[in-house]
């Protein structure tokens, strides 16, 4: 391939390098995962936050991110597009209550909204992407 | 996992606790009922919540036979609902109908204090659940705009 030279400056070799044609690449995979994921995680947060008052629940969560990260992690592409999820119980968390119970109503809420907004971030990137992904192929 | 798993698990809450605003309702309404259908004074009445699809339900078995290692989330319902059997104080009122032969009055065992903080806490809950909920349905239509 022919170096790419402008005006001498030299262009980085990961720009020199051929693209290879990728409709859905692995960027587009791992943000539906995590849609995905955030979906799975809201079920999880709002089952702590339903069994805030039922004595001797533990709280659950989705540790989607970990799951993410090690799976991009391995610059695997199927890794990624099969990442799976695991609602797990939180024993990082000790009892708050008499009754056994482990819940912090604030602290759900705070989680349970910040879910809610990665979700949308993910969703409105997604969006973009696809939107670009259109534009280029001429079916706007 | 369904995709409307988040609103039934939230709504299986404002069940529950609609539930024990009614019956705390009934206690406060009952805190001076001294003679119930039985011939007794009133009992206050607790609810006992209970989570499902934690363990045992089809659901969570399918996922676990599907070799996923985690559980199910479920929502809440309410277990039972019980009397408690702790005696009410008593009034000397020689004059009440439902005195008995020392002139005493067995008053219902209702705290009017404890069921009202007892209403409060059923309320923020609801609030929380019905917040989740909302969040939920968000969620879902920020989803259906990558259709649009």
């Amino acid at each position: 391939m022919e170096r790419l030279e402008v005006h001498g400056w030299t262009a980085p070799s990961s720009l020199q390098e051929t693209p290879s044609l990728v409709l859905i690449d692995t960027t587009q995979l791992a943000l539906e995962r995590s849609i995905s994921g955030a979906a799975q995680r809201h079920e999880a947060l709002a089952a702590n936050l339903a069994n805030a008052s039922t004595p001797g629940y533990r709280r659950v969560d989705v540790d989607f991110h970990g799951a993410l990260a090690a799976a991009l992690g391995t610059g695997d592409k199927s890794a990624v597009e099969h990442t799976a999820f695991t609602t797990q119980a939180d024993a990082s968390v000790g009892v708050t209550q008499a009754d056994g119970n482990s819940i912090d109503v604030d602290n759900e809420s705070a989680k349970l909204a910040a879910n809610a907004l990665e979700q949308q971030a993910a969703v409105s990137v997604l969006k973009a992407r696809t939107a670009i992904m259109r534009s280029a192929l001429g079916v706007a | 996992m369904s995709m409307f798993g988040g609103m039934e698990i939230s709504g299986s809450a404002l069940t529950a606790q609609r539930l024990r605003m009614n019956v705390t309702a009934e206690n406060i309404a009952n805190a001076e009922t001294t003679k119930g259908a039985d011939g007794n004074p009133y009992r206050r009445k607790e609810v006992t919540l209970q989570s499902v699809g934690q363990a045992g339900t089809f659901g969570s078995q399918l996922s676990r036979a599907m070799g996923s290692s985690g559980v199910a989330p479920g929502g809440v319902q309410a277990s039972e609902i019980t009397e408690d059997q702790t005696n009410g104080k008593l009034v000397y009122d020689p004059s009440h109908p439902d005195a008995d032969e020392q002139g005493y009055i067995r008053m219902p065992n209702v705290d009017t204090v404890t069921e009202m903080v007892d209403l409060i806490d059923a309320q923020r809950a609801y609030e929380a659940n019905v917040t989740a909920m909302s969040a939920a349905k968000q969620m879902f239509a920020k989803t259906l705009e990558i259709l649009r």
